[in-house]
């Protein structure tokens, strides 16, 4: 194997270029590949943005450098490369609502936030989201914005990736960090689910 | 659209069938986790191209087991090259080389082109407003008498 094949870049090209090989050949196609890639798809990375989310719930001046250089506060927590460069983190208010689509093709913090869902790369969650978010998140997340709350919805794109930083749910007063990740899912920080109230 | 199209129960299930294929191959750490989205591609190329009837699982093992090998030999301990599925990638390009299903030079090849393309063509330009706001209804709607 030559000294370029290497690099992350090379080998994700050549695993690029075996699968579509084989899919023309017409022993494969992307689909039953993508099947077992949701059964694993958790395996890569989530936790990295729970850790950060966790962290600045529970650390003010950490979550002040988070929304102020995302990356390089996440950098402190030893999460990066990838596709992690020029992060910006939106904060959840009362006030308002972020979530996040990638419109023209999947881009997406993954060091962050693991692997972007198959619905995730689909057009139509692109497109409805843009056109109406409200619903979408509403009817096909089950996720119920108040009207009296903004939405923004936020492009990524090779230049910024963003992700969003979720309120802190109530009744989490004195948990430790560890306890706190636990609570965050990877869409919630795409900005399509809550953070689960705690009872 | 928010689930996976398979239900939990067959996942499990099939988890477990992968789970197990994979369980005595060599030099696998135990928890599966993936540091690199191309790394989880490769693993689930390799399986389903097994699945699909591509290989028997043996052959491909055979091959891991001599990537692997080959590169215990030459390096050391301290090589920071160490990519488990670099090997993976390797051992499933050696079982189609073997079979005479996909030709290395030809991988080569298309690779080059993989690289040549950008990956996000026309959408390297940075977008600093949201895409879309659905503004707040500031006067709440009033009470139904």
């Amino acid at each position: 194997m030559s000294e370029a094949d290497r690099t992350s870049e090379a080998i994700a090209a050549r695993v690029k270029a075996l699968e579509s090989m084989l899919i023309e050949q017409g022993l494969l196609t992307t689909e039953m590949i993508d099947r077992y890639v949701d059964i694993y798809e958790n395996e890569v990375g989530p936790q990295l943005g729970a850790k950060a989310v966790a962290k600045a719930w529970a650390d003010p001046e950490f979550k002040e450098r988070l929304l102020e250089d995302g990356t390089a506060a996440c950098a402190e927590l030893g999460i990066g490369g990838g596709q992690g460069e020029h992060m910006v983190v939106l904060e959840d208010t009362d006030e308002v609502h972020h979530a996040i689509v990638c419109t023209l093709c999947s881009c997406y913090p993954w060091p962050v936030l693991g692997l972007p869902p198959n619905w995730y790369k689909e057009p139509q969650y692109r497109s409805r989201m843009v056109r109406a978010p409200r619903q979408v998140l509403a009817e096909d997340f089950g996720y119920e914005i108040p009207e009296t709350r903004e939405i923004r919805v936020w492009d990524s794109s090779s230049e910024i990736r963003y992700w969003v930083l979720p309120q802190r749910p109530p009744g989490t007063e004195g948990w430790s960090e560890e306890q706190l990740a636990g609570l965050v899912t990877r869409d919630s920080m795409i900005g399509v689910a809550p953070i689960e109230a705690v009872s | 659209m928010t689930t996976s199209a398979v239900g939990s129960e067959s996942t499990a299930g099939e988890r477990r069938s992968v789970d197990e294929l994979i369980g005595d191959l060599p030099g696998r750490s135990n928890d599966l986790a993936f540091d690199e989205p191309w790394e989880l591609r490769a693993f689930a190329l390799v399986v389903a191209a097994h699945e699909a009837g591509g290989y028997a699982w043996a052959e491909f093992q055979q091959e891991l087991i001599a990537s692997i090998r080959e590169w215990e030999e030459s390096a050391d301990d301290t090589d920071a090259s160490w990519s488990y599925y670099q090997h993976w990638v390797r051992a499933l390009e050696s079982v189609l080389a073997g079979r005479g299903a996909v030709d290395r030079n030809a991988v080569d090849r298309r690779t080059c082109d993989v690289l040549a393309t950008p990956k996000n063509r026309n959408h390297h330009e940075p977008h600093y407003e949201p895409i879309a706001v659905d503004p707040a209804r500031t006067t709440s709607i009033p009470e139904a008498p």
